[in-house]
């Protein structure tokens, strides 16, 4: 199985929407709040460039944003 | 399956619609990707809405979520609707289609874009539309707000909690926010006249351009939080609608029905003036009563 992380900030709604939504799909996902945790946030940053979340890491892979169709695409999961 | 009602959009006013229409026991559908609208993304605390002294926003739309019930929802964006023969048909970003007798927008606003130059280069990499979302990244850098108004205001007040050191610039001579909110955001250099002209950078934003009085000005930031306002979300509905010089959908304000019938608009996306969580709510509710009646 996959190992998938999510990088949040506490009162991000878009990290809401997609945490819900991921939950909906029944995917377990490794929750990391880049506020309190710097070290997370620098391989974050440094990994997609950007400095905004929700990021997902889907066994390496980073996403940016809750782009739908690409993380269902890799989940191999229904939209 | 042909729905009753479908309601685009789950700010406040898509709520309350879901709530009412749901008690009405109309076939229900929300169809929206994000939940809580520009609500969810306040960088204070509400503090008028009836029942609750203090309420984060997603707080508020997370026990609005919790009292929708027998409701079907889709988490996608709706990216057009037709009406054909009385029934509303409505296809998403996923090509799924739904059909209803009536359809309710209540998809509110997005933040207004200034098209200066580096805004788009850097989105994500230093400008933030989002203080919410990506403020606290900014812990102990120097953040720059464009826009005094009260969301410009509320995002400074915000971001005490986490910048070294905080600028609001002001298109106009003097700051819109309310003066509570002006006195809350103590500390905070405000500088007025300023129109912002560049936002430059490296991998990421290191400085802002502004013209000061004719006399161009810079600032080094790290960050750049656009509140310079909003624009409806109205794209999708072509000419189902009528749109005012705002771009904002016309409606009856009796009903909240636009030009097309069994077609309702509610919240920040009609051209009512006053644009409050309670007022967007109690348009949700007058416009499931009357879509309820045209069924």
């Amino acid at each position: 199985m996959a190992r998938i992380r999510l990088f949040t900030t506490p009162i991000c709604p878009y990290c809401f929407s997609l945490k819900k939504f991921l939950e909906e799909k029944g995917i377990e996902v490794e929750e990391i709040d880049v506020s309190e945790n710097e070290i997370a946030l620098e391989e974050m940053i440094k990994e997609t460039e950007q400095t905004t979340v929700p990021v997902l890491d889907i066994d390496g892979e980073f996403l940016v944003g809750f782009d739908r169709k690409k993380i269902c695409e890799i989940l191999k999961i229904e939209e | 399956m042909t729905y009753d009602l479908i309601i685009v959009g789950a700010g406040p006013a898509g709520m309350t619609s879901a709530i009412y229409s749901a008690r009405q026991k109309l076939k229900t559908l929300i169809i929206s990707k994000d939940f809580g609208g520009q609500m969810a993304q306040k960088a204070v605390e509400i503090e008028n809405y009836p029942g609750f002294e203090k309420v984060t926003g997603l707080d508020l739309i997370s026990k609005m979520e919790k009292q929708v019930r027998d409701v079907d929802i889709v988490r996608e964006k709706v990216l057009e609707i037709k009406k054909e023969d009385d029934i509303f048909i409505l296809k998403t970003e996923s090509e799924k289609v739904f059909q209803s007798k009536v359809v309710i927008i209540a998809t509110g606003a997005e933040p207004r874009r200034l098209n200066v130059t580096g805004e788009t280069d850097y989105l994500g990499r230093g400008v933030s539309y989002c203080s919410t979302c990506d403020g606290p990244l900014f812990k102990n850098k120097e953040i720059a707000i464009i826009g005094g108004g009260d969301a410009g205001f509320e995002t400074a007040i915000f971001m005490k909690n986490y910048a070294s050191k905080i600028y609001i610039l002001e298109y106009g001579e003097s700051v819109k926010a309310s003066l509570d909110n002006q006195k809350k955001a103590e500390g905070i250099e405000i500088i007025t006249s300023a129109q912002l002209k560049e936002i430059k950078g490296d991998n990421f934003v290191n400085q802002i351009v502004f013209d000061r009085l004719g006399k161009e000005e810079t600032l080094d930031v790290k960050g750049v939080f656009i509140q310079a306002g909003y624009v409806p979300e109205t794209s999708f509905l072509e000419d189902l609608v009528e749109l005012n010089e705002r771009k904002e959908i016309v409606v009856d304000f009796e009903t909240f029905e636009t030009k097309t019938k069994g077609l309702f608009a509610v919240g920040d996306v009609n051209c009512g003036k006053v644009k409050q969580i309670v007022v967007a709510c109690g348009q949700g509710a007058v416009a499931v009563i009357n879509g309820y009646k045209y069924i």
